[in-house]
């Protein structure tokens, strides 16, 4: 029964570059190497990050769970992200703005360096003049940033759900939102045409 | 033409997978998985201090009647006679365990149930503790820890000490609640209960491990 | 022979459904083996914790800093799995684009702007980014994708926030893009 290495374990970490480049070529496949190809989902020209992000998150969503009931990997057993209120939403925010302004995010800035796009390998450098901000300034806001954990709570627990009564919900929510989106695509995409 | 019907198609397929998984596993019958929690989650959860709560949040849920706050004492029957917070339910700790007839926990429906917060203490807190463990490897909820027990009860609530004059604003508020809720529990009157457990509770070293701060990204 | 090889035209980009489901099997198969999912920036910050380790060891190996976790106890904070996940990056994302015939030195942007304005761009975004990863505790892929795959509150709450954000600025900044 998975999960089969802790994450610090040698194989842990052969593992994970074998996940990174599979992880690497399909970002770069599906075009998130472009960042105005990114940068279209804010402005109805291209979905396919919507497209690709939710076809993922359902598809490791349902999987997991599959393998769960199977008895393949003990769910209990995996990472699940801590929810720190305040330092969640917040931290959301800015990379919201960072991601509009940059048109990147680091998983797909590194995809778009790897083949040569300068305007990546600028959006990586400012990254780390963003990580070295928040560490000089860290005691400023450390309270902020551990305060309200609520732990590896699970979204169909804070909603009082059934786990599988949600997913449901999730898949067909994924679903009408990669139909709506490819409606708005298409009407954008013939207005610019008329131009 | 026939191009975009095959997508179309596709499309179709792959909305008619995605919905028929989630479906399926909504009909599936629930696997009854061992309730039990892991001892890997245990030790995490004894490691971060969330199931404690101080002997001055437990006095003000009190005098506030708070309905859905419930005391829980693990001591022995005898040192429950002698004394106990006012409401308490008594299961001492050796019977925390006890079973029914038909196999089953008789403490469940106190220990077990999502309605109540249920505090529970001793004369330190090391039996209380004991309790908690065992209850969360059951999986039971909603159960929490009075830190300190009852030895702090009666240092804080009741007897509670006028802190100096130079302490800050912050300690005289604590100090002035104290007080009141000394009055209201009839402070000075109890007979001090033996010190059982009130050595000090051992500090379980935080598993240094830079993954669990930090997660998946 | 190499003439000919570059002025092969750029491949179309994969269908972006069936990528999502190849990605999904990625995210379901580092669970498996790693117990943790896919993440980029923090290899990034162990980066840093790394350089700062080296040059002012006194400021990362103090409570004042963000990093400490990462290099108590004399840790490496290269001795991670991210870092060696972020390497599988840049190694996949070659391949990819050697493959389809991507491969350029190319700083791109909208018409209507320069380069230079592109590029400025692009190092406060990536700042920002930087910023709000911390905050967020991981980015796009490792708060928000690893986030709902184990359908966990976080994830789900940052992926709202992150295009919620976006959403609500793209109408300042719609000048960089279209």
């Amino acid at each position: 029964m998975g999960p089969l290495f802790n994450a610090g374990e040698p194989w842990g970490l052969v593992t994970a570059l074998v996940i990174g480049i599979a992880f690497g070529y399909i970002l770069e496949s599906a075009g998130f190497s472009s960042s105005r190809k990114l940068a279209g989902i804010f402005y109805g020209y291209d979905f396919v990050v919507l497209q690709v992000f939710f076809t993922a998150a359902i598809t490791a969503a349902l999987g997991l769970v599959f393998f769960d009931y199977f008895g393949w990997l003990d769910l209990s057993a995996i990472w699940v992200n801590r929810f720190y209120v305040g330092s969640t939403i917040v931290g959301g925010a800015i990379m919201g703005l960072g991601f509009i302004i940059g048109g990147f995010c680091p998983g797909t800035s590194a995809c778009a360096a790897a083949i040569g796009k300068i305007d990546a390998m600028l959006f990586l450098g400012g990254f780390i003049i963003g990580v070295i901000i928040f560490d000089a300034f860290y005691p400023l806001y450390e309270g902020f940033y551990k305060a309200d954990n609520l732990g590896p709570v699970k979204i169909y627990e804070s909603l009082g759900m059934d786990r599988e009564v949600f997913l449901l919900i999730f898949v067909v929510f994924a679903i009408f939102a990669f139909w709506a989106t490819a409606v708005i695509q298409k009407k954008v995409s013939e207005k610019s045409n008329k131009y | 033409m026939s191009d975009t019907r095959i997508i179309k198609k596709r499309y179709i397929f792959m909305t008619v997978v995605f919905v028929g998984l989630a479906l399926l596993l909504v009909i599936l019958p629930k696997k009854h998985a061992s309730n039990e929690l892991k001892p890997e989650q245990l030790l995490q959860e004894i490691n971060d201090n969330t199931r404690y709560l101080s002997t001055d949040e437990v006095a003000d849920k009190i005098i506030k009647a708070d309905r859905y706050f419930r005391l829980i004492d693990v001591r022995t029957p005898n040192d429950y006679k002698e004394f106990h917070l006012k409401g308490a339910i008594n299961i001492p700790l050796d019977s925390l365990l006890n079973k029914d007839e038909s196999g089953n926990y008789i403490n469940a429906d106190i220990l077990n149930q999502d309605l109540y917060i249920n505090v529970l203490y001793s004369n330190g807190t090391v039996y209380a503790n004991q309790a908690w463990i065992i209850l969360r490897r059951l999986n039971y909820k909603n159960n929490y820890v009075m830190k300190g027990g009852l030895n702090r009860w009666i240092e804080t609530v009741i007897r509670p000490v006028r802190p100096p004059q130079t302490a800050s604003r912050k300690e005289f508020d604590i100090y002035k609640f104290r007080k009141a809720a000394s009055m209201y529990f009839g402070g000075g009157t109890v007979a001090v209960p033996a010190a059982e457990d009130n050595a000090p509770v051992p500090v379980i070293k935080k598993k240094a491990s830079g993954n669990e701060e930090e997660g998946g990204c | 022979m190499e003439e000919v090889k570059i002025q092969n035209p750029p491949k179309k980009y994969m269908n972006p459904y069936l990528a999502g489901v190849l990605l999904g099997i990625v995210i379901i198969l580092s669970f498996y083996f790693t117990r943790e999912g896919l993440g980029a920036s923090g290899a990034f910050k162990r980066g840093v914790a790394k350089v700062e380790q080296i040059i002012i060891p006194s400021h990362v190996e103090s409570e004042k800093s963000a990093f400490y976790h990462y290099v108590k106890n004399g840790k490496d904070p290269l001795d991670n799995r991210l870092v060696y996940m972020i390497i599988g990056v840049f190694i996949g994302g070659f391949l990819s684009g050697a493959i389809n015939n991507r491969l350029k030195l190319k700083l791109e942007h909208s018409p209507k702007i320069t380069s230079k304005k592109r590029a400025i761009a692009a190092v406060i975004g990536g700042a920002l980014f930087g910023i709000g990863s911390a905050f967020g505790r991981g980015c796009t892929s490792g708060a928000g994708l690893d986030g709902m795959a184990v359908l966990a509150t976080s994830g789900f709450v940052v992926v709202a926030m992150i295009f919620g954000a976006g959403y609500i600025f793209a109408w300042f900044f719609r000048k960089l893009w279209i």
